[in-house]
């Protein structure tokens, strides 16, 4: 076994892929971080306090968990659904009763797109009273209220895509709180809906928004947020001088 | 220090080292890495991080399984422009909004105040700079005191503003008697000004610093943000008015709304 082993991890295909060792060693177990795409927004090494659940309760990284399932469910709803007024209803119905796991497949979609909105604003409280945005962290922390606002964005334009009474007249709801802004509102308004009511225009702008602009932003800024949490020394926490001064 | 060509050019003789001077040529008023920090307690990140995700991802997909199979999310009828559903709500995170236009006119009530705030919690970072007390929840005792009683203030002070606004809607009464503006605007932004300044004003005697400033602002406008969230989504009925969430008149339940 342990031969069959040995043969695997030292051909060539094998090390072409990982161009780490066994992660039992400390050279290892840093390689693994540096040379692994998924690994490398970690840090190397952690504060031990940091990993403490009951001080970050862990939100950020179900913010961006939740992101995840959002994506995989929403790319498999995007095979059963078309942004036409006409048909976008059918297709939810059909999704649910022909569709297997169909209304499953919707349920954890819209669940999770909640879920996320919850989280996000959690993450933002935890941030703000362990008093995580001070320096050198003040920019991240931008980047987070433009990604919490991005969040708004994507579950706000998801909304209005099952074409049902609840969709139209939530987003109809939603749209005219822009129109009472006195200098672009209706501008705003007019760009959002594409017209002067909710109707296919919106439908298709909403659709686009939803699936690619915002979902892309959010990632890229996301990448950002965590490559900045790892630059700026992982999660801030108490330096261990004033906690001697205690 | 002169150096002549006998010498040897790769290393400074022994008298030579003795004539080497320092000068201080500058202070510079600036953190350190090092300075003033003890060794930092910290183990690798591989593979206890890599675990802790791995474990929370499959608790975060289990949690959103069970919700899913145990609830459905609602589908009504298919859109009619024609016929307004009562009452007509915005999504849930929008309800706080949507609550605030009841209490004043739209622009000062769902524009106005709401940008005031983003731009306050974008601000946060810059306003309070002080590197103390990151990393610990609340800051100190004292911030956890300034915290709690900001948050039962809030808790008492806006759910028996927008009662009192409901109830005895002085806006409606006077209406004819004083200007449009200081019905809807003026009153409304002097009243709001006040509840959320209020904890600020008994704090100052307190001389707290920046970050306490913080606490207990961000606790009134995070907290306010929610009683107005919440008021909106569980509490308002058809016709948009205030019922009990369990005792809403017809078949109107604030949860069909999700």
């Amino acid at each position: 076994m342990s031969k069959l082993i040995n043969f695997i991890t030292r051909s060539r295909v094998w090390r072409s892929f990982f161009r780490h060792g066994w992660p039992d060693n400390p050279l290892d177990r840093s390689l693994v971080m540096t040379t692994n795409i998924f690994f490398h927004l970690h840090p190397v090494k952690v504060r031990r306090k940091s990993l403490r659940a009951t001080y970050s309760f862990g939100l950020g990284i179900i913010s961006v968990i939740v992101f995840t399932v959002l994506s995989i469910t929403g790319l498999l709803l995007m095979f059963y659904y078309a942004p036409t007024i006409e048909r976008a209803y059918s297709y939810i119905l059909t999704l649910q009763t022909r569709v297997p796991f169909g209304q499953l497949l919707r349920n954890l979609h819209r669940w999770g797109a909640h879920l996320m909105v919850i989280v996000v604003v959690l993450h933002m409280a935890r941030v703000f009273y362990t008093g995580a945005y001070k320096p050198p962290r003040e920019f991240n922390w931008v980047v987070g209220v433009l990604l919490l606002i991005l969040t708004l964005g994507a579950s706000f334009t998801g909304y209005l895509l099952p074409w049902d009474q609840l969709a139209y007249w939530a987003i109809t709801v939603g749209t005219s709180v822009a129109g009472y802004e006195p200098i672009m509102g209706s501008a705003i308004k007019a760009a959002l809906l594409g017209g002067p009511e909710v109707g296919q225009e919106a439908l298709t702008r909403f659709y686009a928004l939803h699936v690619m602009l915002i979902p892309g932003v959010i990632a890229l800024l996301t990448s950002l947020h965590l490559w900045r949490v790892r630059k700026d020394g992982g999660l801030a926490v108490q330096d261990p001088a004033e906690e001697d001064k205690e | 220090m002169k150096r002549t060509t006998d010498k040897k050019p790769e290393s400074f003789s022994p008298e030579d080292r003795q004539m080497k001077t320092y000068s201080l040529v500058e202070l510079v008023k600036a953190p350190t890495p090092m300075a003033d920090h003890g060794p930092d307690d910290t183990i690798f990140a591989f593979p206890i991080v890599a675990i802790m995700e791995l474990l929370l991802t499959l608790g975060v997909i289990l949690a959103l399984l069970l919700m899913s199979l145990a609830v459905n999310a609602p589908l009504e009828e298919i859109a009619n422009p024609i016929i307004t559903t009562d009452p007509a709500k915005a999504p849930w995170y929008f309800m706080g909004l949507q609550e605030m236009l009841e209490h004043g006119h739209p622009t000062l009530m769902a524009i106005l105040m709401p940008t005031l705030m983003v731009l306050f919690v974008i601000a946060i970072p810059y306003l309070d700079h002080t590197p103390a007390g990151k990393g610990i929840w609340f800051t100190s005792k004292r911030g956890k005191r300034i915290v709690l009683f900001t948050a039962i203030y809030v808790c008492l002070a806006m759910p028996a503003y927008i009662l009192l606004d409901t109830s005895f809607p002085i806006r409606e009464i006077l209406r004819g008697q004083l200007p449009d503006f200081v019905l809807n605007v003026v009153f409304p932004a002097i009243i709001m000004s006040v509840i959320v300044l209020l904890p600020l004003l008994v704090l100052l005697r307190y001389q707290p610093n920046a970050r306490e400033v913080m606490l207990a602002l961000f606790t009134v406008l995070f907290l306010s943000a929610i009683v107005f969230t919440l008021t909106g989504f569980l509490f308002r009925g058809p016709g948009f008015e205030l019922y009990w969430p369990w005792n809403m008149p017809g078949d109107y339940s604030p949860w069909d709304n999700l």
